[in-house]
């Protein structure tokens, strides 16, 4: 897919019609791409949760009565955390990641100056 | 947290005799018991105190959730580091605040000690509280988004 041309634009000397853009910056490549929109996700472990206060709502929030409940519901928030971490330390695959992308530019910019 | 203005020799010492007048409170009770409650008793004061905050650690927090311009009390998993530094926070302050100008701090310590040990005292209270709270607005729990 190419992107549309930009012949006969922009307002020049050469060009007999009306400029169709008329851009506030000169029309150059930044070192630095915008970050990418976060998806929200949904809140973990609602089912472990409700289990638990239900189970407190019976035995007066002792703990003892309630141990094996709110151990799932401890378990399910390490899984659901460590699934989290491994989320954000893999990323997407296909592109790279922004900040990646942003490092690179960095070492690499654009120039648009002569010297 | 028991430290103020860096002075770690303080705050040891101060645990120390924390630790010190719980081993003597429960010999105490122990030499004054009848036999058979004496194997109930116990007696190493670090098994007393590590039990004392397992009991005083909340299971689920409450976050401050923005949603809709007003801010609501969402309950929300805790993690293992976190509810340790609750449950040593609340008896730290709670020990701070409400106690006679002249008791010293080990001699309330290992009395707040004492009581959560037996799931007693203001600071299980206050985590009961915590627990309630949760409780009551286990609706809200959809507004968390991780």
């Amino acid at each position: 897919m190419a992107t549309p041309s930009l012949r006969g634009r922009l307002a020049r000397l050469g060009n007999p019609r009306k400029p169709v853009l008329k851009p506030s910056k000169p029309l150059i490549l930044a070192n630095r791409i915008g970050e990418r929109r976060r998806n929200r996700g949904e809140a973990t472990c609602i089912t472990e949760m409700s289990v638990m206060m239900a189970c407190w709502k019976q035995n007066e929030f002792r703990d003892e009565a309630c141990r094996k409940e709110i151990q799932d519901f401890f378990d399910c928030a390490s899984k659901a955390e460590a699934a989290r971490k491994m989320r954000s330390v893999q990323g997407e695959y296909g592109n790279l990641p922004p900040q990646k992308v942003n490092m690179l530019l960095q070492r690499f910019p654009n120039k648009s100056h002569l010297s | 947290m028991m430290m103020k203005g860096g002075n770690k020799v303080l705050a040891r010492s101060l645990m120390t005799q924390t630790l010190e007048a719980v081993k003597r409170k429960q010999f105490k009770k122990f030499h004054a018991a009848s036999s058979e409650e004496q194997a109930t008793i116990e007696r190493n004061p670090y098994t007393i105190f590590h039990q004392a905050l397992k009991n005083c650690e909340p299971v689920i927090g409450l976050a401050p959730i923005l949603k809709g311009g007003r801010f609501y009390q969402v309950p929300v998993p805790l993690s293992d580091r976190r509810r340790r530094f609750l449950a040593m926070k609340w008896m730290i302050t709670e020990c701070r605040e409400k106690k006679h100008r002249r008791t010293l701090m080990p001699e309330k310590l290992s009395q707040e000690l004492l009581q959560a040990f037996h799931n007693q005292g203001p600071v299980v209270k206050r985590k009961h509280d915590m627990h309630k709270m949760a409780e009551a607005n286990r609706a809200l729990a959809h507004y968390r988004w991780w």
